[in-house]
């Protein structure tokens, strides 16, 4: 629209995200206050990366529009490369390889393969000669998606892995995917939780006959599908015994953190005392006991959360979820109103992957999300992660700025 | 696809009533925590990060009756390790340096859970404490902590007053459920009689931890506890005394108690072989302790009450006490003595081989002549002579302020019937007890008792070693209570005949050796036959005769002759406790000892009117069966 040289930028975007990172600036600030002489490199890294991710976002809105849709499939396979490099040259850190080092910068490639695959995905859909309710391109919508979550469960990263399977599910809503199909793909889901409990499991597949019985298709199809469920609701006790014990732990203390204190459940525990002992109006900034003396596990990282729980209170966590909704929010909206189809999917796969971020993670301090290891976007430390979402807002800036293009 | 205005507005709604509903659910969990149980979390958040610390409190002191400390506390440093923050590896490498049993050190952690140190290693060396502190930065959760571990004046030895302190045991802690796990208790002597006393009561301190439980600092002084100074404890005696009464008794086996015949008050206490109670306190030797407990002349036992003996002639003031009282003899009455005593088939003979003549009951205490008493014996019975045993206090305990106090043994004819049936038991075993012999077994302290009731003419106290405590709780003095007890059978006229007779044994009877110059006394030898060796030697005192302040008994193990070893000694500390130095004397040699004593032993005083030889072997007091 204005052809000079003005600052292209959605304000109520900008405002929004430049909200978030300065609550995750002070928080990191009170979080890691205790780590004497670490303190002020780690709060001064994410300055500094929180500075550079805000220049990214005011340049990438001047980068064309269409770049991003010419760049979605040679990034998406860059992406995919750097994912199969970390098994051959990863760091190692913890027993995970999850790193890959360039001299002294260290990149996770799971998380520019989320903006690379969300950009595949919308690229990939909106076409017009795609119909996601064709099986060929389902199929190949289900690949390009879970290609990326196969390599990052492999690594093993069990929380951003299922982050790559939230994108399926919205990615495919907002495609038109039909109703029987887009149940066919969730309902496993519920399958695989249910089939624990044998009762449950009973009920289930009655409920799934159902539905199959009033779908109307053909009764090759629904045979399978039936068949399938109860493949699944046996072979998932089975795989849960395949997974490492940590990851089992992590999942069954979820449920139940007081059986294990001293260890899984120790950082559950602590992250609940946080916020519980925070009360309505916390402790006062710098004054949580918790964090302060570094009760919390990983406080300044995935429980920075709590941080904010035990020193600001419901009233700070209320204040901070309402803006994370707001900008959910905005986001659909903007999303709903770009003309352009791919960045109306790509929208709707940041909002995903930002909600599912946050729901995990904030779920996860207050213990109603098991323990995966995801961060908090804007909010947690980390260089890599903060610039990576901040990348991808820039992304949906330049969107935003250009939604009247096609 | 559809990319129609209409669908994906409801497409936003749908997802957007889905996005509400997760942050509904979000809120609502912390409601629920922040909330409805913020009390709950606050509690548990306080807990997290304030450690409760124990403040031990002082031991209380023990002083001797003028004043001086004779225990005290000084610090010790023991190795501890804060088990929620100690590596594995570390605690190895600890064990390893300090000859720990890793397995041992690992269970006691498991004990608990969290920030509180469990002391592993007790009082360690000051190179050890100097090499934690070096190396802090590489042992995280290792710490040394200051413990107070008793100090004994330079000097002080008496373990067997004093007793040693250690570490509570389980069982102790079921006893007593004040004791925690650590806790450093009283084991024996004063230590443990008076532990509740000793030990004051803890405190409490508060103060906020990190999570790898380093101490930052102090929550608020006002919610702290202090510790309360544990009671100390002045002692009856005059530790000078004591340790000359110890140094009296060196390389001997007995004992020596001397009591304040006014109050009762232990004025010195001793059991010999003993121990320096320095190897008790703080960190024991493994080998110090096994080599305590396996000695074969027993350092541990407390020979002074713990230890019953025969009594020997010492014991012969109870027949004679009986037999007066009852009428069955005047003082007047008179037996002769051949040398020998024939019971049935028996023939017994008196120490003195010759025979005493013919001597009333004076004579026949003065002389410790047996076969007097062995017809005096005879004609009383066990009845009466049982009655009259418990009435000195034999039998029973003397209640002295000490743990694990011995009561012997006084047969009666219970006893007997029980041990040898009705009539398995003969003339032969009550002659044996008239001159203390037999089935009788008496400690040093009753011996001392009942001096001091004949000195009191049968009032007597309770014996007890502390004067009184001091509370600091109060800040007040607490007197020990003298208990005054008094035995109402028997007259003073009968006290007044055996007092006499028991002048006579130091005016140049038996115990002349004794005597101390200058003070008029009573007092009575004593030699027990026993099975193993030399019989043992007695001897039992008080002075002054007319208005008695002090009474000692003596008793040294296979000692032979009580006049020869026991009395010298008697009458050293008497001396000492009455002159403050000892008293050169006139018979023997200048640079006389007691090896020189035992010799002037063999002779009788000149101012002897017995008709008997001047020079005697001592011959054991009795030849029986």
């Amino acid at each position: 629209m204005k052809k000079s040289f003005s600052v292209k930028i959605d304000p109520f975007l900008f405002f929004l995200v430049l909200l978030l990172v300065t609550i995750g600036l002070f928080a990191v600030y009170s979080a890691t206050q205790t780590q004497e002489t670490e303190q002020f490199n780690l709060f001064n890294k994410q300055l500094f990366f929180a500075f550079l991710g805000l220049i990214v976002i005011l340049f990438t809105a001047y980068i064309p529009f269409k770049v991003f849709e010419k760049i979605a499939i040679p990034f998406y396979f860059f992406s995919l490369l750097l994912l199969v490099f970390v098994y051959i040259f990863g760091t190692k850190g913890q027993g995970i390889t999850r790193w890959l080092s360039f001299g002294s910068i260290k990149i996770q490639p799971a998380e520019i393969a989320k903006l690379a695959t969300i950009l595949m995905v919308a690229k990939y859909l909106s076409n017009k000669e795609v119909n996601i309710n064709r099986l060929k391109n389902l199929g190949i919508t289900l690949l390009i998606i879970l290609t990326p979550f196969i390599l990052i469960a492999k690594q093993p990263d069990l929380g951003t892995s299922l982050v790559f399977l939230a994108l399926l599910i919205p990615i495919l809503f907002w495609a038109n995917l039909n109703w029987f199909t887009m149940f066919v793909i969730v309902a496993p889901i519920f399958t695989m939780i249910l089939s624990f409990n044998f009762y449950a499991f009973l009920v289930w597949m009655l409920i799934i006959s159902f539905i199959l019985f009033i779908s109307h298709r053909k009764t090759l199809i629904l045979v399978v599908v039936f068949f399938f469920h109860i493949l699944v609701g046996m072979v998932t006790p089975q795989l849960w015994g395949q997974l490492k014990p940590y990851q089992q732990k992590r999942i069954s203390t979820f449920a139940n953190p007081e059986s294990d204190p001293k260890g899984a459940g120790y950082q559950i525990i602590q992250s609940k005392v946080a916020i519980g002992s925070g009360g309505i109006w916390g402790k006062g900034y710098m004054e949580g006991s918790q964090t302060q003396l570094r009760f919390l596990p990983a406080q300044h990282t995935d429980f920075i959360f709590s941080v904010i729980g035990e020193e600001k209170g419901l009233v700070g966590v209320i204040f901070t979820l309402i803006i994370f909704l707001l900008l959910l929010l905005y986001l659909l909206y903007l999303g709903s109103i770009v003309k352009s189809p791919f960045a109306s999917l790509s929208i709707v796969g940041v909002t995903t992957v930002l909600l599912s971020h946050i729901v995990v993670n904030v779920g996860m301090t207050v213990g109603l999300a098991p323990v995966t290891g995801l961060p908090l976007p804007f909010i947690s430390y980390g260089g890599s992660f903060l610039l990576s979402t901040l990348l991808m807002i820039a992304v949906i800036n330049n969107f935003s700025v250009n939604r009247f293009e096609v | 696809m559809d990319f129609s205005k209409s669908s994906l507005a409801i497409k936003r709604w749908i997802y957007t009533s889905l996005i509400l509903l997760f942050f509904i659910i979000l809120i609502f969990g912390f409601i629920q925590l922040q909330v409805s149980n913020k009390d709950v979390y606050v509690l548990k958040s306080l807990n997290n990060s304030i450690r409760k610390s124990q403040l031990y409190a002082v031991r209380g002191l023990i002083f001797d009756s003028k004043g001086k400390i004779v225990v005290d506390n000084r610090p010790s440093f023991s190795l501890a390790i804060i088990p929620r923050v100690a590596k594995p590896y570390t605690i190895k490498d600890i064990c390893n340096r300090f000859h720990l049993d890793y397995t041992k050190v690992k269970q006691e952690l498991k004990k608990t859970f969290g920030f509180r140190p469990i002391v592993v290693a007790r009082d360690i060396s000051q190179e050890s404490v100097i090499w934690l502190e070096e190396n802090r930065l590489n042992l995280p959760g290792i710490i040394n902590v200051i413990e107070p571990k008793r100090y004994y004046a330079p000097g002080v030895k008496s373990p067997h007053i004093f007793g040693y302190v250690g570490e509570v045991t389980q069982n102790e802690q079921k006893q007593n459920p004040e004791y925690e796990q650590g806790d450093l208790i009283g084991k024996k002597g004063l230590e443990k009689k008076y532990d509740m006393r000793l030990r004051g009561s803890k405190g409490v301190k508060f103060l906020t931890v990190d999570a790898s439980g380093r101490e930052l600092g102090k929550l608020d002084i006002n919610r702290d506890i202090p510790p309360v100074h544990g009671n100390d404890l002045q002692l009856c005696l005059d530790y000078e005394q004591q340790a000359f009464a110890e140094s009296l008794m060196t390389e001997i086996n007995g004992a020596l108690v001397a009591v304040d015949t006014k109050t009762g008050g232990i004025l010195a206490l001793v059991s010999k072989p003993d121990y320096d109670p320095r190897n008790l306190s703080g960190k024991i030797s493994s080998d110090v302790w096994s080599q305590l407990l396996n000695n074969e002349n027993h350092p541990l036992y407390d020979r002074a009450l713990q230890n019953g003996y025969p009594p020997g002639s010492t014991f012969k003031m109870v027949p004679a006490t009986a037999a007066l009282q009852e009428n069955i003899i005047t003082p007047n009455w008179k037996a002769s003595c051949p040398g020998y005593f024939r019971l049935g088939r028996k023939v017994i003979h008196c120490w003195n081989l010759k025979g005493h003549g013919t001597l009333n009951l004076t004579q026949a205490i003065k002389y410790s002549c047996n076969v007097y008493f062995l017809q005096l014996g005879l004609k009383i019975g066990l009845e009466t002579w049982s009655k009259y045993s418990e009435l000195y206090g034999f039998g029973r305990k003397t209640g002295i302020d000490l743990p694990g106090e011995n009561k012997g043994l006084v047969p009666s004819v219970e006893y007997f019937d029980k041990r040898y049936g009705k009539n398995g038991w003969t003339k032969g075993n009550l002659a044996n007890l008239a001159i203390g012999q037999g089935e009788l077994l008496i400690t040093p302290l009753q011996i001392a008792q009942y001096a001091m009731i004949i000195a009191n003419k049968g009032t007597y106290y309770t014996p007890h070693l502390v004067k009184h405590f001091y509370d600091y709780k109060t800040q007040s003095f607490e007197n020990y209570p003298i208990i005054e007890k008094r035995v109402n059978e028997i007259s003073t006229e009968v006290y007044d005949v055996i007092r006499n007779g028991m002048k006579e044994v130091v005016e140049g009877g038996t115990g002349w050796l004794g005597k101390v110059p200058g003070i008029e006394m009573a007092g009575k030898t004593g030699t027990a036959e026993n099975p193993h060796g030399e019989p043992h030697a007695w001897f039992m005192a008080f002075a002054p005769y007319d208005d008695p302040e002090i009474a000692i008994s003596v008793i040294i193990e296979n000692g032979g002759h009580g006049g020869a070893t026991a009395a010298p000694i008697a009458r050293k500390f008497l001396e000492k406790y009455f002159f403050g130095h000892l008293i050169p004397r006139v018979f023997a040699k200048p640079d006389s000892n007691t090896v020189e004593e035992k010799k002037d032993s063999l002779i009788l005083p000149m101012d002897i009117i017995n008709i008997q030889p001047l020079k005697i072997i001592p011959q054991k007091e009795i030849h029986n069966q």
